[in-house]
């Protein structure tokens, strides 16, 4: 109820609304954000960039209920955003004398996981990571990434029948 | 065995021990401030300036009353020409407050407008003594009929009982039109407001206002190994003096970084004197937007009785091309190089695992942005930088010393420096006209 409040206030230009609907959820943009950018500054970035455009087009929200997976959708589309940029730009502070960290040889179980993941393609990789790492039931998946409930499903199987050959693929050598 | 969902699980379980940073609201309202006002748009549609936000507190605060018609309270708050205008009696006094629903007490004690800033005396009391208000964060703005002006900078300062502190915030100078203005303000961190927001009313006296007493267009524009650095305009208020400028417009930097050769000015050192005294500097602002890269430096306001105004460009600190190769002495002994006029100290050289290791010490501002080491002719990429270390000598100058590690080992070595950040000495005067 205290929600659907803010979310009014916050259509009408209210910032502080705004910003304790985020706040109030804070844990799952955060976690969201950070499954797409995988570092903190990125994730807060994100978060940044994503509050501008919420305040910049609450007013357009026609159903308040869906504010949620609204706000969502457009964190996501910051954080593919800013992973695309960080891909191509090298900032100054990072061209300093800092190179990237030699190889990881300490196989700990995430760095494995992770590796893994790569493999897969940006589609397949996010739902598995909604999914399992942040709990998201399909649907959820669905609207957030405006995607049809089948696609979700059928890249949901693709992905995981992807990763468990890549797993597969890696005990095999290992034994 | 394992299956998949478990080792997926994990990873969920990795996730869910991280921690939302504390910096994330104050990040979030930043990005708020910096949103521009969704109400009005046209004419007024601004871009977003970064804020410049300096806190500073310190301990000690005695006596806080009215005598008259100037502000007391803020003496140690107040710069030096701040002090001098409040002397005259410049500025006007306001006197009202607000409380909030947990007690404190905001009272917007007065304004000093000129046509570079519009300063807000005023200060946050907790009168049960329960609160320190040393830990309590704010966020204050003042709407207008035309618009909505962002603090700039602000400077507070706590009483011993840490139950009063007292503020001098900058604000952009009002539009010419507007009369009544709103401050409003909400608390944040301890003794938080819950979006409760104290608003004061007041209206604006032009007659308490003051003008500028020297503005000026410079247009003068100079070349910096490709960089372009042009100094648009000075205008200087009785509250200070700002200098305006420019480095590359959006379509050169975009130009650069099709060309990859992307030049990121970092310092541009810049002296302003009065009557051939140095202005003291309070400060600068950088921002990239779509006009490019625009700079701002404060100083203090300019002197009453004004024969000569300069502006004195000394140097440049910026990214360059160097493409030098410097053979590196065998058995690792100590060499001296010189490159852009940077001294640069090659201490050891030094092999262990496989890898090559180059320790040198350089200036603190000299930093070696893109460097290969060339073993046996052929080229290795910069691993890491594995050590880090500043010493101050006694002449105040800070040294950098660091050890490079290339992963790769041989008999002869060149240092192959393409780029490094360097101090481009200028010194070119610019006399400006006072008359």
């Amino acid at each position: 109820m205290e929600g659907i409040v803010l979310i009014k206030k916050a259509k009408q230009g209210d910032k502080e609304a705004l910003l304790q609907l985020v706040m109030k959820k804070k844990q799952e943009y955060y976690k969201l954000a950070y499954v797409y950018v995988g570092n903190k500054e990125d994730a807060l970035d994100a978060m940044a960039d994503m509050i501008v455009i919420l305040y910049e087009n609450i007013a357009k929200l026609k159903k308040d209920e869906s504010f949620s997976t609204w706000s969502k959708t457009i964190l996501v589309n910051c954080c593919k955003k800013i992973v695309k940029k960080s891909s191509k730009i090298i900032s100054f502070e990072t061209i300093e004398e800092v190179a990237v960290p030699g190889d990881f040889e300490q196989k700990n179980d995430q760095i494995v996981l992770e590796n893994h993941l790569l493999q897969l393609s940006d589609k397949h990789q996010e739902v598995i990571r909604m999914r399992y790492f942040l709990d998201l039931d399909y649907q959820a998946i669905a609207d957030i990434l405006k995607i049809p409930l089948g696609t979700v499903k059928s890249r949901m199987a693709y992905g995981l029948d992807r990763l468990k050959e890549s797993f597969r693929g890696e005990n095999d050598e290992n034994h | 065995m394992k299956t998949i969902e478990d080792e997926l699980k994990k990873g969920k379980t990795n996730l869910d021990q991280l921690e939302v940073p504390e910096e994330l609201e104050l990040k979030l309202r930043n990005a708020l401030v910096k949103a521009k006002p969704r109400r009005r748009t046209g004419w007024q549609i601004r871009l977003a300036v970064a804020c410049l936000a300096l806190f500073m507190i310190s301990y000690n605060f005695d006596t806080f009353a009215y005598f008259g018609k100037k502000l007391v309270g803020y003496d140690n708050v107040m710069n030096g020409a701040l002090k001098e205008l409040n002397e005259l009696g410049k500025g006007q006094l306001i006197g009202n407050s607000y409380t909030f629903k947990n007690g404190i007490l905001f009272t917007l004690d007065g304004i000093m407008i000129d046509e570079s800033q519009l300063f807000a005396f005023y200060s946050l009391q907790d009168p049960t003594g329960q609160v320190d208000v040393g830990q309590m964060n704010h966020h204050i703005q003042i709407e207008g009929s035309w618009g909505r002006y962002y603090m700039e900078s602000g400077r507070g300062e706590l009483n011993e009982a840490k139950n009063q502190i007292n503020w001098i915030t900058s604000f952009k100078p009002p539009f010419f039109l507007e009369k009544k203005m709103h401050v409003k303000l909400t608390l944040t961190g301890n003794g938080k407001s819950n979006g409760e927001e104290g608003e004061i009313t007041f209206s604006i006296d032009r007659k308490k206002a003051m003008g500028y007493t020297l503005q000026k267009g410079i247009n003068e524009t100079f070349k910096v190994e490709g960089t372009k650095v042009s100094l648009e305009s000075i205008a200087a208020s009785p509250t200070r003096t700002v200098i305006n400028g420019s480095i590359q417009n959006i379509f050169e930097l975009a130009m650069d970084q099709i060309k990859e050769e992307r030049i990121r000015p970092k310092i541009v050192s810049i002296k302003l004197l009065a009557n051939g005294q140095v202005v003291p500097e309070q400060g600068s602002q950088m921002s990239t937007d779509l006009k490019g890269i625009t700079f701002r430096y404060f100083y203090d306001a300019l002197p009453d009785q004004l024969n000569t105004v300069q502006i004195v460009v000394e140097s440049l600190l910026a990214d360059y091309d160097v493409k030098q190769q410097v053979a590196l002495e065998e058995n690792g002994r100590k060499q001296q190089l010189q490159i852009l006029g940077q001294d640069i100290e090659v201490n050891k050289v030094y092999q262990s695992r496989g890898s090559t290791y180059v320790t040198i010490t350089t200036e603190e501002i000299t930093v070696l942005t893109r460097v290969y080491l060339i073993v046996d002719g052929k080229r290795i990429e910069l691993q890491e930088t594995i050590t880090n270390e500043m010493q101050k000598l006694a002449d105040g100058k800070i040294l950098h010393i660091r050890t490079l590690q290339f992963p790769a080992t041989g008999k002869s070595y060149q240092l192959d420096i393409e780029r490094m950040t360097s101090v481009k000495k200028y010194n070119k005067i610019i006399d400006i006209p006072v008359n």
